[in-house]
């Protein structure tokens, strides 16, 4: 086919976009891949019994204040790299503030803790399931983001395939903590940012083969 | 005529709003541009070339949705034509050039290139009607010598002369204007 041909055809579709389109492919990405997470916790873990007694303790609301705000950070890296003229990204610093904000409140929490608690703390109940958990329930989010991908135009893939998973694994540890009755904030910045670090690492492996166009 | 910033993104813009005149009009503007991108860094074959610029002829298309309103246009487009002339080395297995490949991440920056493309303008802007549209034709466009005859539709000597006149009162002004 010849380059006018190939014009005439590709002119004959020509939708409107709207302003916002490459936030909602993203959106619409993430929100399918998350009713899959939240059924797989409601059919394979559950939900905490007390889940809405929780909701009005501190630790709840710091957990989520932590996977939330990474996730936001993630979400608005990976619109960023989802544009082909992407511009550098020096405001990602500010992911430091909630790891540090959390190692703080550990700070206190060890203090005001007799040394002989400080280990199961740490190891809570559930060490041993909890990073493995937030990033196998950060998968669907992840197929999600795959999905939004597919319209989108990422030129630096291995970045853009990192920010995604940091967006499924944060994402999935926020919506993890529906289950999870951890309440020390060394667990949390241990085991959930494991997790979360791993489904990020995924994305950064595998970004460059699926997010190619 | 080269397609300026400004109309290249009104184009694009109303591309956008679902007009199909408008993103015909935009996708045709593109070829020269692309041709000439594409020939000024690979040493490849006309038929390659223009494989390459009908793929990011689709990619522009299907991916027009990443396009930002409010950023300049011709910046998103070298963005996915540097992208797809990457995707292609990979997939041939070839080796980027590396004093080609600095030029590629860097120089490629929209303003240098806009800057330069001004610069280029404004020298051509002196220069007599004739001798500024070969020198566009074959040295920016990247037509060949019998391309930019028949589309003048003036002898082929004549645009060589016209190109080696325009380029030697060129280099004539500039050297005046170091001094």
């Amino acid at each position: 086919m010849n380059t006018d041909q190939l014009i005439d055809r590709l002119s004959q579709s020509v939708p409107p976009v709207p302003r916002h389109a490459v936030r909602w492919r993203l959106l619409i990405g993430l929100l399918f891949g998350s009713i899959v997470t939240v059924a797989m916790i409601a059919s394979g873990l559950g939900f905490r019994p007390d889940l809405s007694l929780a909701m009005h303790g501190f630790s709840f609301w710091m957990k989520w204040a932590y996977t939330g705000s990474l996730s936001l950070c993630a979400i608005a890296a990976t619109v960023q790299l989802s544009r082909p003229d992407a511009r550098p990204m020096h405001w990602l610093w500010v992911m430091a503030v909630p790891v540090i904000g959390l190692a703080a409140i550990c700070g206190v929490e060890l203090a005001r803790a007799p040394v002989a608690q400080w280990l199961p703390m740490w190891l809570g109940h559930s060490w041993d399931v909890c990073s493995s958990i937030v990033f196998l329930l950060s998968l669907p989010i992840f197929g999600g983001l795959l999905w939004s991908f597919r319209r989108l135009a990422p030129t630096r893939l291995r970045a853009a395939g990192a920010t995604a998973g940091l967006t499924a694994g944060a994402w999935s540890a926020t919506l993890y903590c529906l289950h999870c009755p951890e309440v020390t904030a060394i667990f949390v910045l241990t085991w959930y940012t494991l997790g979360i670090a791993l489904a990020a690492l995924l994305g950064a492996l595998i970004g460059p083969r699926l997010l190619r166009w | 005529m080269r397609a300026s910033e400004d109309q290249l993104r009104s184009w694009m813009i109303g591309g956008l709003g679902g007009h199909a005149a408008d993103h015909a009009a935009l996708l045709r503007a593109l070829v020269p541009l692309l041709r000439a991108f594409y020939r000024r860094r690979m040493r490849a074959q006309d038929d390659a070339i223009e494989d390459l610029v009908q793929e990011t002829l689709i990619a522009v298309h299907e991916r027009r949705a990443t396009y930002d309103r409010e950023r300049p246009f011709t910046g998103w487009l070298y963005a996915i034509a540097r992208y797809k002339m990457i995707d292609q080395f990979r997939r041939s297995g070839r080796l980027c050039p590396i004093e080609g490949l600095d030029e590629i991440l860097v120089a490629e920056g929209f303003e240098d290139a806009t800057g330069a493309f001004l610069d280029v303008e404004r020298l051509l802007d002196t220069l007599p009607a004739k001798q500024a549209r070969a020198i566009r034709a074959t040295r920016i466009e990247g037509l060949s010598v019998a391309e930019a005859a028949v589309r003048d539709n003036i002898g082929e000597s004549d645009v060589k002369v016209s190109v080696h006149r325009g380029l030697k009162a060129l280099a004539q002004r500039i050297r005046n204007d170091f001094r």
